[in-house]
């Protein structure tokens, strides 16, 4: 799956080249208007940032806050329209936003068949995806509590769930672990390296230094720039 | 097919598990008609206009279910727009999630105009039953359209339900048999809707034209409301 850009760049970096990759961006630029006319101006966030993640590799996006992360993240899956710049992804696509994205009204069980339904699973499989989840991530008994009922973390334990239902190749995650406790912190490592391992290509936000070793490379956001650290 | 029933179902389960929804989807019908077959009378003769009697509560049943469907077209692309477009970036695609999203309007609207119709039944009487619920019906769908087109370009709940209330005082204000019935007054989007009511509640028929009118607007209003979702769940990819 290819989306052309509004304007591509034409040269690949060395930080675009993958053996066999699952995502490549290539000099994609995004800013937002600020203001109201004529005092209305944009502010530049993503300035020709390219990357690469590769089948079978845990890759890391670091930088400070307001780097603009979550912003390349949203323009990667879709969310936001890029500016210029070209983004090809392979495979399927799973993503788990930074905030829980649900609907407060219904429970994690019919979050689960809802999205089973939008990715194409059979009930067979659509059950076992969801039982092994909630065991993995540790909250089955919850499964039949509605959104509004949960805790920031089990909150957060559903959105990355829900992102790795239908086993995507290609897996962004953006702080995925905030109002996780330390044990369903550990266990989610230990849940995307054995992804990893199988074969998914996993790019995730990360803040921490400490999860740099966890981690196969990592590029670094910069005043809207992106490089390999 | 049964994607979009089944996310439907889903989307209005959403709205009717909400205890404050439940209770409005009683209360303002009850208050309206309540009110419209009292008072409105006078405060329609200090405006102007002429609305009293049957015909003031008939009007009322059809402001209730405006009212409350506005605020529900409001609250389903305000309150779910990101949760829908990232559903729709799963695999469901915009143009299901829209499909599934017009479903659960269309239910939500004839669930708010039954029940409004019931109040004026059970309240006031109205002579022509049928005509009523069809008019009453088209206020709602009317609203659905004008209060997802206001949720699809404001996302905070209080200046958003600000705007579709604002929209709705002027447009029940300068209706017929209330302040207004040249110029800018005909333009209003409830206009020969509540002409319909009106003739409903007195016992009185209406023109063809009148009601290929209201029908046509109606339509209008759902291919809004199917815009103003399309423009919350749709993939930007630049």
């Amino acid at each position: 799956m290819a989306d052309e850009a509004p304007a591509e760049t034409s040269t690949l970096g060395s930080a675009t080249r993958s053996a066999d990759p699952v995502l490549r961006v290539e000099g994609v630029e995004k800013g937002f208007h600020r203001g109201i006319p004529p005092w209305r101006r944009r502010v530049a966030v993503l300035a020709d940032v390219s990357l690469a993640v590769g089948r079978g590799e845990l890759v890391g996006l670091v930088g400070e806050n307001g780097s603009g992360k979550s912003t390349l993240m949203k323009v990667v899956v879709g969310l936001l329209e890029r500016d210029a710049g070209r983004i090809e992804r392979h495979g399927r696509l799973g993503y788990c936003p930074q905030a829980p994205l649900l609907w407060e009204k219904l429970t994690v069980a019919e979050h689960f068949e809802l999205f089973a339904r939008a990715y194409d699973l059979d009930a067979r499989r659509a059950g076992s995806a969801t039982a092994d989840l909630l065991s993995e991530l540790q909250f089955e008994r919850y499964r039949d509590y509605r959104i509004e009922d949960l805790s920031g973390g089990t909150r957060q334990k559903l959105n990355l769930a829900l992102a790795l239902m239908h086993e995507p190749e290609l897996l962004l995650l953006d702080e995925p672990y905030s109002g996780f406790d330390w044990e369903t912190y550990l266990r989610f490592w230990e849940m995307s390296e054995r992804r990893r391992d199988e074969g998914m290509g996993i790019l995730i936000v990360s803040h921490f230094l400490s999860e740099r070793e966890r981690l196969d490379r990592v590029y670094e956001l910069r005043d809207g720039r992106c490089e390999e650290a | 097919m049964t994607e979009i029933a089944l996310g439907s179902a889903d989307f209005l389960r959403e709205h009717l598990r909400a205890r404050l929804t439940l209770a409005m989807l009683v209360a303002i019908p009850a208050l309206f008609v309540l009110v419209s077959s009292s008072v409105l009378g006078e405060f329609a003769a200090a405006l102007g206009g002429s609305a009293a009697g049957d015909s003031a509560s008939a009007l009322g049943a059809g402001w209730a279910a405006a009212f409350l469907a506005g605020a529900l077209g409001f609250f389903q692309v305000s309150s779910s727009r990101d949760a829908d477009r990232r559903l729709a970036l799963a695999g469901m695609g915009a143009a299901r999630v829209v499909a599934a999203r017009i479903a659960a309007s269309v239910v939500l609207g004839v669930l708010i105009s039954a029940v409004a119709f019931l109040t004026l039944v059970l309240t006031a009487g109205v002579a022509h039953g049928a005509h009523a619920f069809a008019a009453i019906l088209a206020f709602a769908l009317i609203y659905i359209g004008i209060g997802t087109l206001v949720g699809s370009v404001i996302s905070e709940p209080l200046e958003g339900s600000l705007t579709v209330a604002f929209i709705f005082l002027i447009d029940a204000f300068s209706g017929p048999g209330m302040s207004g019935s040249g110029g800018a007054a005909q333009l209003m989007p409830t206009r020969k809707a509540a002409d319909l009511l009106i003739a409903a509640g007195a016992g009185e028929g209406s023109p063809g034209g009148d009601w290929l009118a209201v029908g046509l607007t109606a339509l209008g209003a759902l291919l809004l409301a199917a815009l103003a979702f399309w423009l919350s769940a749709r993939p930007r990819t630049g």
